[in-house]
């Protein structure tokens, strides 16, 4: 653990040999961590690496089975959030954590308003909003409107200021980038900067590389509760940062790195092929054709229809019209249940609210779709489950391997290869794969693409839907290019085909129409 | 946990596994309020053999007869309730159930076998289609289960009205009467009725996958879907289970006096029939159910009835009672009481003896 | 109990709700008669704020009352039970019928409390309220126009007389009662514990809502209690009587030799079971006052002066063969 720590300055935050433990899983062990004051500072680490538990644990929302945590020179422990805010550590969380229904001045001050001698000054209320936002350079927001009429970028910006206004020294960002684009992050990014020259301590979190790069002085990485690394980030090849983080090889990601060099399916019939898929609102007609054995990508930014078309193929959304054929026969897909029975599965993107059954384990919800596919009068017998989980829980490399565990104390990267499970147990023929790999950690997505051209090599048709176009490229023979709910063009991957041609592509679309 | 010496006995093992059931301080209430009645009469519990009557008798017994009605709805209930549902018309598809059997029994008043039986299928079958309404209108329509139940909750008692023009009647049938008053082995009719009946419920739920789609259902309808489960059909039957139920409930509650009483049979069953499924430990935001634990909760709220006359509680004091009881176990099945519990577990035997305020 | 409460009270509203707009429906279907009545003065229209189904007593007492307010009598009478005993919905009805405009208002009471508000709006729109049966608390008379009633005091007084007389040497008993906080059971309450004989111990009181099912679950109860050392139940009703009848026969005892069961109401079905031998005294609280109704509803429109307090006579019947001469002309 080489730390080089800024000059002169004490940590305003210093964690010595903490560990927690939860039944049957040591979350941190003798984790040492330090905040400087006017650092941002990047937690890395996969899915289940510690890092929640370990602002958690800051935070005194989990109680430490031992160490010290030393804020400003004073040993605490905190009882919870609000004690922690008051001691100066505010948190801010990936899911905005304010009331749409009251105004930005109000989710700023919430709990903060200026009184007057009759109850709360409202004007005055909302003058002292309009000066935090000010600091954060936001001076152009009304703090009278509502606050379910800004984007969520800009909510995750109020969300700042609120916790700012506390005087915070110490700002905790958990995944702030996750659902913004990138010009937001960029906005995000000032704002972070802005604060740490104001010598604000800012602890930050986030999955993609990009960032941490852009915005962290220094970075600590987690594996398994144990910290294995405390780096400038300047000083850091992202390779090293990478296998530190997945503790493995890093060929593994070199080989997936280069494009499928298979044989592009041209001749011979379609496995599945739609004509005119279209319904009204979602997409407008589109012609799809996927052989087996072949990955389709689709391609488009977020409402560019990518994830409208899954949802026709599968029936989820009932098409208004369109000529479906499967296997040479013409049918109709109309619900999940028929898409089921002609051996089509779809992964959602997601995966909280229609993927996962969290209260049930993962056993149950390994065989949740085969044993709907049964009905409820043919139960799976008990052999029947425990060979289904035997297969995938080792496959996919689900971690704990433990079926009878509820599917929701698993990590993001764990639920998602249970509901991959789920879908390969039904056996598909074609498996619509919508955002398979967000959210999850780099380890975890390695092995899920791996899976994908696996199970491709064995025959499968597979439709694969992603926001990262590199992810598309490196994995699909033919990539479906989607823009403003339409199909605007269709490439056959080959060696020239990059991330950038097919952006190149959304871009001139649109221009030159 | 176990001790180099030997492994815990298998008692043991199902004793602490019953401390991780929700449903553990309804067990621990149920077995103070028996104690709090031994207080008053040691020889509470004992059962004997009625010289006139050649029955069993003993206020155990009764306890079990009384049982048998909550029973049935509470287990319709915990189903509904595992779909994110509600039926607040059990009640009144008691009184439906005991309009039509009375009714029938009185006009067609032969008093035999074949009567009773044809009373019980007519009072089952208007259940059904009760059931039926409730399920069609929730899961095809859409309505919420509250409100459509609700409706069905007026609509059921006016129909239980206009069935007996308004009147409580009554009829004669030994058959009849011998499902709510004989014994079979020793045992209530009724009780041991409510026992197959769950008994069988609990099989076809379980053993089967029924179950396990219910409870996806009531977790997240929409992944539920999307695992190609089909709400439809299993939402109507839960529904047409839960109204059946309360219409053998029903056939038990008037077979008791022989009488039906339209503005009095099952008034507010659905209320015992929540708090039962609540005390059992399932939650009414759906999802995970006990069966097991809904029919301990039937047997507390049966046992804490017949406590109040008992130990002779003033009954305008009774609703207090009940709430007080009632609060104290929910508050102890609490998430966050359960885990300080958990934390400080040599504390449990202090605060047992704070359960009952009596 | 909080979830519960709260739950209920939500149902109450609810069921206020709906009946308000069947009230509604109900108001402005019926328009065009009321008007015609108030323009010709042919038809005096009367609202009755009704209890509802709830027993063999009061559906003998409401028919008897529609009976009488016909059509050929002069009055068009708009009948609104309760939704199953529920005060909200009365009251619900009662604010419907002042604003309606009709010239009288008839109400039959299921809680005794609450009524002042209502009461003070009749008053205002001079609209006479007439009770029926049950009374008010606090019974203010300047609040109403006259209470019709049967004395239940009385009535059950004279219960307890026949029992002093039954048993000389003293007994132990029990009371059913009806839902605590009613009139009727004060009234009833009053009317024993004033009259019956020090050596008659009372050895506890449990409602049991009316409900012969109840009743009998819960006199079951009470004997194993008591070790079957009960010799009398005084039970505030009919239906009670009858349930604790069932639970004595249960229990292997002989209603009427081992323990004697005393009710108050009179209908068909305690007559037959008095004559039966299954209960032993039944006083009789008289339902059919529709024509002293009528009386008072004639007088009060004219301004003459009414009695604020009417009792309508009522008998008893103490033995199998009064039970049996009286029933063939049992209208109830």
């Amino acid at each position: 653990m080489a730390a080089t720590a800024p000059a002169v300055t004490e940590p305003i935050v210093e964690m010595e040999n903490i560990s927690i433990e939860f039944p049957g899983v040591k979350a941190l062990q003798n984790v040492n961590f330090r905040l400087f004051p006017g650092e941002v500072h990047t937690l890395m680490g996969e899915n289940g690496a510690g890092k929640s538990t370990l602002i958690k644990a800051l935070t005194g929302v989990y109680k430490i089975d031992s160490g010290t945590i030393t804020v400003g020179g004073l040993s605490r422990r905190f009882a919870g959030t609000a004690d922690a805010q008051s001691a100066g550590i505010s948190t801010v969380y990936q899911e905005v954590n304010l009331c749409d229904n009251l105004t930005v001045g109000e989710n700023v001050m919430l709990g903060h308003e200026v009184r007057g001698p009759i109850g709360i000054n409202w004007r005055k209320t909302h003058e002292a909003a309009h000066e935090a936002l000010i600091r954060l350079g936001l001076g152009d927001l009304d703090p009278r409107q509502p606050l379910s009429s800004i984007s969520l970028a800009l909510q995750q910006l109020v969300a700042i200021s609120r916790a700012m206004v506390t005087d915070s020294t110490v700002l905790i960002l958990d995944e702030p980038t996750s659902s913004l684009d990138a010009n937001e992050v960029e906005g995000l990014f000032t704002v972070i900067r802005r604060l740490r020259d104001e010598g604000v301590a800012i602890l930050f979190v986030s999955h993609f590389l990009d960032q941490v790069y852009a915005i962290s002085d220094r970075l600590t990485v987690l594996r398994n509760g144990v910290v294995v690394g405390e780096h400038q980030t300047a000083a850091l090849p992202r390779n090293q940062l990478i296998s530190e983080m997945i503790g493995k090889d890093v060929d593994t990601l070199n080989s997936l790195g280069s494009q499928r060099s298979r044989a592009v399916h041209s001749g011979g019939a379609p496995y599945y092929s739609a004509k005119d898929l279209t319904r009204k609102g979602s997409i407008e007609p589109v012609d799809i054709e996927v052989h087996a054995g072949e990955v389709v990508g689709l391609a488009g930014l977020l409402g560019s229809g990518r994830t409208e078309l899954g949802r026709l193929i599968y029936g989820a959304d009932k098409p208004d019209a369109g000529i479906v054929t499967i296997d040479g026969k013409t049918t109709e897909v109309t619900s999940p249940v028929g898409a089921l029975a002609r051996k089509i599965a779809f992964s959602t993107e997601n995966r909280r609210d229609e993927g996962i059954v969290g209260d049930l384990t993962v056993r149950e919800n390994l065989v949740l779709a085969v044993q709907a596919r049964r009905g409820w009068a043919r139960p799976l017998s008990r052999r029947e489950q425990a060979a289904i989980c035997d297969k995938y829980l080792v496959e996919l490399n689900v971690r704990p391997a433990d079926p009878e565990r509820a599917v929701r104390d698993l990590s993001g990267g764990n639920q998602q290869k249970v509901l991959l499970g789920r879908w390969l147990a039904t056996q598909p023929e074609l498996l619509i794969l919508d955002e398979p790999t967000r959210g999850i950690d780099v380890g975890a997505k390695a092995e899920i693409q791996e899976t994908i051209v696996a199970l491709a090599d064995d025959g499968m048709s597979v439709i694969f839907i992603s926001s990262e176009l590199e992810e598309v490229v490196r994995l699909s023979e033919r990539i479906i290019v989607l823009k403003d709910r339409r199909k605007i063009g269709e490439i056959v991957n080959g060696p020239d085909v990059t991330a950038e041609a097919i952006v190149d592509l959304i871009a001139s679309e649109g221009s030159g129409a | 946990m176990s001790t180099p010496v030997a492994r815990p006995s298998a008692a043991i093992r199902v004793i602490t596994g019953l401390f991780h059931q929700p449903y553990v301080w309804a067990i621990v209430a149920l077995l103070l309020l028996l104690v709090v009645n031994l207080t008053k009469n040691p020889a509470y519990l004992g059962v004997s053999v009625n010289a006139a009557t050649g029955n069993l008798s003993g206020n155990v017994i009764d306890i079990l007869r009384a049982s048998a009605p909550i029973m049935m709805i509470a287990v319709g209930m915990t189903l509904v309730i595992a779909t994110r549902g509600i039926d607040l018309s059990v009640g009144s598809v008691m009184a439906v159930a005991g309009a039509v059997s009375m009714e029938f029994m009185r006009n067609t008043g032969t008093g035999s076998f074949g009567t009773a039986v044809v009373a019980v299928l007519l009072a089952l079958g208007i259940s059904a289609l009760l059931g039926t309404l409730n399920g069609i209108l929730v899961s095809i329509v859409g309505l919420q289960p509250f409100i459509t139940t609700l409706v069905m909750m007026l609509a059921g008692r006016g129909l239980a009205k206009v069935i007996t023009s308004g009147q409580n009647t009554s009829a004669t049938n030994e058959t009849f009467r011998w499902i709510a008053n004989g014994t079979f082995l020793g045992f209530p009719v009724v009780f041991v009725i409510a026992v197959l009946i769950v008994a069988v419920l609990a099989a076809l739920v379980r053993r089967t996958a029924l179950g396990l789609m219910i409870e996806s259902i009531g977790i997240n309808p929409k992944a539920a879907r999307m695992a190609g489960i089909r709400p439809v059909g299993i939402l109507i039957s839960v529904y047409i289970v839960s109204a059946v139920l309360a219409g053998v409930a029903g056939i038990f509650s008037t077979a008791s006096v022989m009488t039906v009483e339209v503005a009095k049979t099952g008034m507010t069953a659905e209320m015992d029939a929540i708090l039962a499924v609540v005390i059992g430990g399932t939650s009414l935001a759906g999802g995970k159910f006990s069966l097991t634990g809904s029919i301990i909760g039937a047997l507390l709220i049966a046992t804490l009835d017949k406590t109040i006359v008992y130990m002779s509680i003033p009954s305008s004091a009774t609703p207090a009672f009940k709430a007080v009881v009632i609060v104290i176990i929910c508050l102890l099945q609490s998430p966050r009481v359960r885990s300080m519990f958990n934390r400080r577990r040599t504390r449990v035997i202090i605060t047992d003896k704070e359960t009952v305020p009596v | 109990m909080a979830p519960t409460s709260r739950f209920r009270a939500f149902t109450g509203l609810a069921l206020a709700g709906t009946l308000a707009l069947s009230l509604v429906a109900c108001s402005s279907g019926s328009d065009e008669p009321a008007a015609s009545g108030d323009d010709s003065g042919e038809l005096t229209t009367v609202g009755f704020v009704a209890v509802g189904p709830e027993g063999g007593w009061r559906t003998a007492n409401e028919q008897n009352i529609q009976d009488a307010f016909s059509t050929e009598n002069g009055f068009d009478l708009k009948y609104a039970p309760s939704s199953n005993g529920d005060q909200n919905s009365q009251i619900t009805a009662f604010t419907s019928f002042i604003d309606e405009g009709v010239d009288a208002i008839l109400l039959s009471a299921t809680e005794a409390t609450g009524w002042e508000d209502v009461l003070e709006r009749a008053q205002e729109a001079e609209i006479p309220v007439v009770l029926l049966d049950r009374g008010i608390e606090p019974n203010d008379e300047s609040l109403y126009t006259s209470r019709i009633a049967p004395d239940n005091v009385g009535i059950s007084a004279s219960a307890a007389e026949w029992a002093n007389e039954q048993f000389p040497d003293g007994a132990n008993y029990v009371v059913l009662e009806g839902p605590p906080g009613l009139s009727v059971v004060n009234d009833r309450n009053k009317g024993w514990d004033e009259a019956v004989a020090d050596n008659l111990t009372k050895l506890e009181s449990q409602s049991a809502n009316w409900s012969t099912e109840e009743a009998k679950s819960v006199f079951e109860t009470m004997l194993k209690a008591n070790g079957n050392d009960i010799q009398l139940v005084f039970a505030q009703n009919d239906e009670m009587g009858l349930g604790a009848a069932l639970a004595v026969e249960e229990a292997g005892l002989t209603p009427g030799t081992d323990v004697k069961i005393i009710t108050i109401d009179g209908t068909q079905a305690a007559l037959e079971a008095l004559a039966a031998g299954r209960l032993s005294f039944v006083a009789e609280y008289n339902p059919l006052f529709g024509e002293d109704a009528i009386e008072v509803v004639n007088a009060a429109l004219a301004g003459e002066d009414v009695e604020s307090s009417i009792v309508v006579p009522s008998t008893t019947f103490d033995s199998p063969e009064a039970a049996t001469a009286a029933l063939p002309d049992r209208q109830y």
